[in-house]
């Protein structure tokens, strides 16, 4: 995460600088401070232990010392005669492991001792030396230190929640739109909409988003069945519905394709052109209408009706029954047939058709071949 | 200043408790004649007049040895650290005896007799030191005591503040109690 890593980087950077500089000034406004406590202590110890020096009394010159030992900044006390000699000494006690760090930095932060100069009656007598404690200093660091890592572990903690709001208010749903578009690419899903995200910018990126899906939707969808439309119509007959020629032809070299046996039944209106002379040509286009419709009345299921010409009607058997059930079928074909016509002109005809009938493979594998031998014309039998 | 408050409180509360502090010792060093404590007692009569101050300050004090001293014999014209001349004069150990006197130096006298002279002389701005004074009871402001290794003293807080003088708060840390 990119955002997260940005993030976290620029709170620990921003930590670590506030804590370096406030650790430094910390540390150099309490070696200030120090500073004077140590002048303080040593000046304290020179006045209380003055009488002492002068009196030369030992046991007073150690409680005087003594004296400033609650000074947490006071490592060590030295009180000199004039001529040098130490007359006392006081020690902060260290434990071992923290005396080799506290004595080091002592050294560090104090590398001179605090001296202030024992004085009677404006003459000096003696010399105390102070030596600061760096033990403060060192507690402020390590507090320091520990409050800047906690803070960095707090940045860390935040900086991951952020990360994940982020995640889902932000980068979650863009993925889930990137999810959606490549879907609808790829499977034509274009009934998928983006979900709410609940930030309104994310919200109204996905509405847009959604009405544009939309849009293709009924875009898409319009093609289709445009497509399917115009598809029908290049393969159906628009006066009768019947499947045209097309369709037959691509009907029939599927089944011969796929190895199945077909009947065909071959179909013409006799007298279809005198029909159209002395009833006009909407009594004959009636007439085919009411022809395809009878069609469909007796064809089973899988059977199919087309007009493949004018006056010309196919009907195909698939799987080819035995030769009586073509039989039977042209039977109930010619049944159909028996009720007269109504046409527009109110005259009612009775249609004679003309039928003949081919089957594959017995009379020829190929759809020439099939309507050739299944002519009606050619049989003179059935005029 | 807060030190010099606090032993103000402090001598304050030692005086109403009527105690009676006791110096360390001052070591003896080396003493010309028979007497070893000699050296170490003028020693400390000096440092004690250092740290003692009168209402009106003098450029020479006059310090009186009265009767018959033990341990005063290095206790001379001197002057102090910080320019005072000392002059010493010998008197007899009666109050008429102390006019003038800026320090008495009672010597090793009977009680009654100590107790006379630091009663004739009380508020008037005179310094005592008794020199033999075992029980503290001869009501001097300073009461010298003697070991086997060193010189040390008693301060009298109730004879200090009824004196007159201001002796430095920070005597009494060197005349520490319970000696």
């Amino acid at each position: 995460m990119l955002l997260s890593r940005v993030h976290l980087q620029l709170i620990v950077f921003a930590v670590v600088l506030a804590t370096a500089s406030l650790m430094l000034s910390g540390a150099m406004v309490i070696r200030n401070y120090m500073g004077t406590n140590l002048r303080l202590a040593a000046d304290t110890v020179a006045y209380s232990a003055e009488p002492a020096m002068v009196f030369q009394d030992q046991q007073a010159m150690d409680e005087a010392i003594a004296a400033i030992a609650g000074y947490p900044s006071v490592d060590r006390v030295e009180l000199r005669d004039a001529a040098g000699h130490v007359l006392s000494v006081w020690n902060r006690p260290h434990s071992d492991a923290r005396g080799w760090l506290v004595s080091h930095l002592n050294q560090l932060v104090w590398p001179q001792p605090t001296r202030a100069v024992v004085k009677h009656s404006e003459a000096p007598i003696g010399e105390v030396l102070v030596y600061g404690n760096s033990g403060g200093i060192l507690r402020f660091i390590v507090a320091a230190l520990l409050i800047a890592a906690s803070c960095i572990g707090l940045s860390i903690l935040g900086t991951r929640i952020l990360a994940r709001h982020l995640q889902q208010g932000v980068i979650g749903p863009l993925e889930q739109v990137a999810r959606i578009a490549h879907e609808v690419r790829q499977q034509r899903a274009f009934e998928k909409r983006v979900p709410a995200a609940g930030i309104a910018e994310i919200d109204r990126f996905g509405q847009d988003f959604n009405a544009l899906l939309a849009e293709l939707q009924a875009w898409h969808t319009g093609m289709m069945s445009e497509n399917a439309e115009l598809k029908a119509r290049a393969r159906h007959d628009e006066l009768t519905g019947l499947g045209n020629r097309s369709l037959f032809e691509s009907t029939a070299q599927q089944a011969i394709a796929s190895g199945q046996t077909l009947a065909l039944i071959l179909i013409d209106v006799a007298g279809f052109k005198a029909l159209n002379a002395s009833h006009g040509f909407e009594s004959g286009d009636a007439a085919l209408i009411a022809v395809a419709q009878r069609l469909n009345t007796v064809l089973r299921g899988d059977d199919a009706a087309f007009r493949i010409g004018g006056d010309e009607f196919a009907v195909l058997l698939v799987p080819a029954p035995e030769s009586s059930g073509v039989e039977a079928a042209i039977d109930w074909i010619r049944v159909a047939m028996d009720d007269a016509v109504r046409l527009p002109d109110g005259a009612e005809v009775r249609i004679e058709l003309g039928i003949g009938q081919a089957s594959c493979p017995q009379d020829g594998t190929t759809i020439g071949e099939l309507l050739t031998k299944a002519d009606p014309a050619m049989l003179p039998a059935s005029r | 200043m807060g030190m010099r408050t606090l032993k103000h409180l402090l001598a304050a509360v030692a005086a109403s408790l009527s105690l009676t502090a006791y110096a360390a010792d001052m070591p003896l060093g080396v003493s010309p004649g028979g007497d070893p404590y000699a050296g170490a007692v003028a020693r400390t009569v000096g440092a004690v007049l250092e740290y003692s101050h009168w209402p009106q300050p003098r450029s020479q004090m006059i310090l009186c040895v009265a009767g018959n001293a033990q341990h005063a014999s290095q206790i001379g014209n001197q002057r102090l650290s910080d320019g005072r001349q000392v002059m010493r004069r010998n008197v007899a150990a009666q109050p008429s005896a102390l006019a003038g006197c800026d320090v008495v130096y009672i010597g090793s006298i009977p009680l009654a007799a100590q107790r006379q002279l630091t009663g004739a002389v009380r508020g008037r701005g005179v310094l005592t030191i008794a020199e033999n004074d075992p029980g503290s009871s001869s009501e001097a402001m300073f009461a010298l005591t003697y070991k086997p290794g060193g010189l040390s003293f008693r301060l009298n807080i109730d004879a200090v503040s009824r004196s007159g003088l201001r002796v430095d708060p920070r005597v009494l840390r060197v005349a520490k109690s319970g000696g």
